[in-house]
């Protein structure tokens, strides 16, 4: 186990740049892909694409980020990398269908943002699961998929 | 300000923070009355915040019961729902940790148990490092196939009041079974409270997953 705490800084800070770039040559680059949903966590315990068993703590008030440098030492680096957050794009056919669909966001307690017309739900689960809640909608027209990446 | 203010202050807050969720009467009382005494028997520095819906009840239960300083049990009233004030707006919750943490530099861990709730509740990553959701046989062994959120997502699922099963008419292997397959194979962890069965395994893993001991 490797005890890492804190954020030492981002990978792409100039002041890493030159022996980050020496460790890519080595391969000494380690990447700690964190799921999205669990991004928020201070206390974590993940391993790395290269096989090592990290245990991660950041302080209360660090938030962790896509391309944090999480270590650094003369033979390797680890940074976090995120996977990108799934998000499903939907529109409703008109205010009738927008009520519904807003209704069911609400209820089911589904994280979204807007985008102009579309409700953009973030996914913390397989869409599928989302897409059977609404089933109904989708079927009859009423709310339509525009994507989902 | 003095120095030992601005350390307070400044203290790094670096307690595990473990969620403990799930029915009204499955049991989550009952389970962090069997941890305290099992985290303090290994050594670990805890204190315990409970939410109940307009009362203090099962803080006084568990300040009451002598496993514990009182003073490191806080009580946060949610006055709605449950899972608002641990999903929604964790802030009451995030405020009571960071306050134990001043209040005590050397807890290691914190213990938050949501008060009861419905197998949609599930625990922000704002507030909690890793949490557990409870269910109990008497429930029903079809709990784990109707696939709540809770059931789904949580860190660790607990099925507890296991000495019941036969009682029941519930299959314990089945429903552990059925369990772990809609969990994807994380972990279901069995326990019977009241005799203090099961609680070790889940003091392990919490020394693996949060506090790094293993």
């Amino acid at each position: 186990m490797l005890r890492l705490h804190g954020i030492m800084g981002r990978a792409d800070d100039r002041a890493y740049a030159g022996r980050i770039h020496a460790l890519e040559h080595r391969g000494g680059i380690e990447l700690l892909f964190v799921p999205p949903e669990d991004a928020g966590r201070k206390r974590f315990r993940l391993t790395t694409d290269r096989g090592t068993d990290c245990a991660v703590s950041l302080d209360r008030d660090e938030e962790l980020i896509d391309g944090a440098l999480l270590h650094l030492d003369s033979d390797r680096a680890i940074i976090a990398r995120f996977g990108a957050q799934q998000v499903w794009r939907l529109r409703a056919r008109d205010p009738a269908s927008a009520l519904k669909l807003g209704w069911h966001a609400g209820n089911l307690h589904w994280r979204v943002r807007f985008e102009g017309d579309h409700l953009v739900v973030l996914l913390d689960a397989p869409l599928a699961t989302y897409r059977a809640r609404i089933q109904p909608l989708l079927d009859a027209g009423e709310v339509v998929e525009r994507d989902h990446v | 300000m003095s120095r030992l203010a601005l350390s307070r202050v400044d203290a790094p807050m670096t307690a595990a923070r473990v969620g403990i969720g799930g029915p009204v009467g499955s049991g989550k009382t009952a389970l962090v009355e069997r941890l305290i005494p099992a985290l303090q028997a290994r050594g670990i520095d805890i204190a315990v915040i409970t939410n109940d819906l307009v009362t203090a009840e099962d803080a006084e239960r568990v300040r009451r019961s002598g496993l514990i300083d009182p003073e490191r049990v806080s009580a946060v009233e949610a006055g709605a729902c449950p899972h608002t004030v641990i999903r929604e707006d964790p802030t009451l919750n995030i405020e009571a940790a960071d306050e134990l943490e001043r209040r005590f530099p050397g807890v290691e861990l914190i213990l938050l148990e949501s008060g009861g709730d419905n197998l949609a509740s599930t625990f922000s990553r704002d507030l909690t490092d890793f949490w557990m959701f409870v269910i109990d046989v008497a429930g029903g062994d079809d709990i784990p196939r109707k696939r709540g959120p809770g059931v789904i997502r949580t860190d660790l699922l607990v099925i507890n009041k296991v000495d019941l099963a036969p009682h029941v008419g519930v299959d314990l292997a089945r429903m552990q079974r059925e369990a772990t397959d809609v969990r994807g194979g994380r972990p279901v962890l069995l326990t019977n409270c009241r005799r203090g069965e099961g609680i070790e395994a889940i003091v392990d893993l919490l020394e693996r997953e949060v506090l790094f001991r293993t």
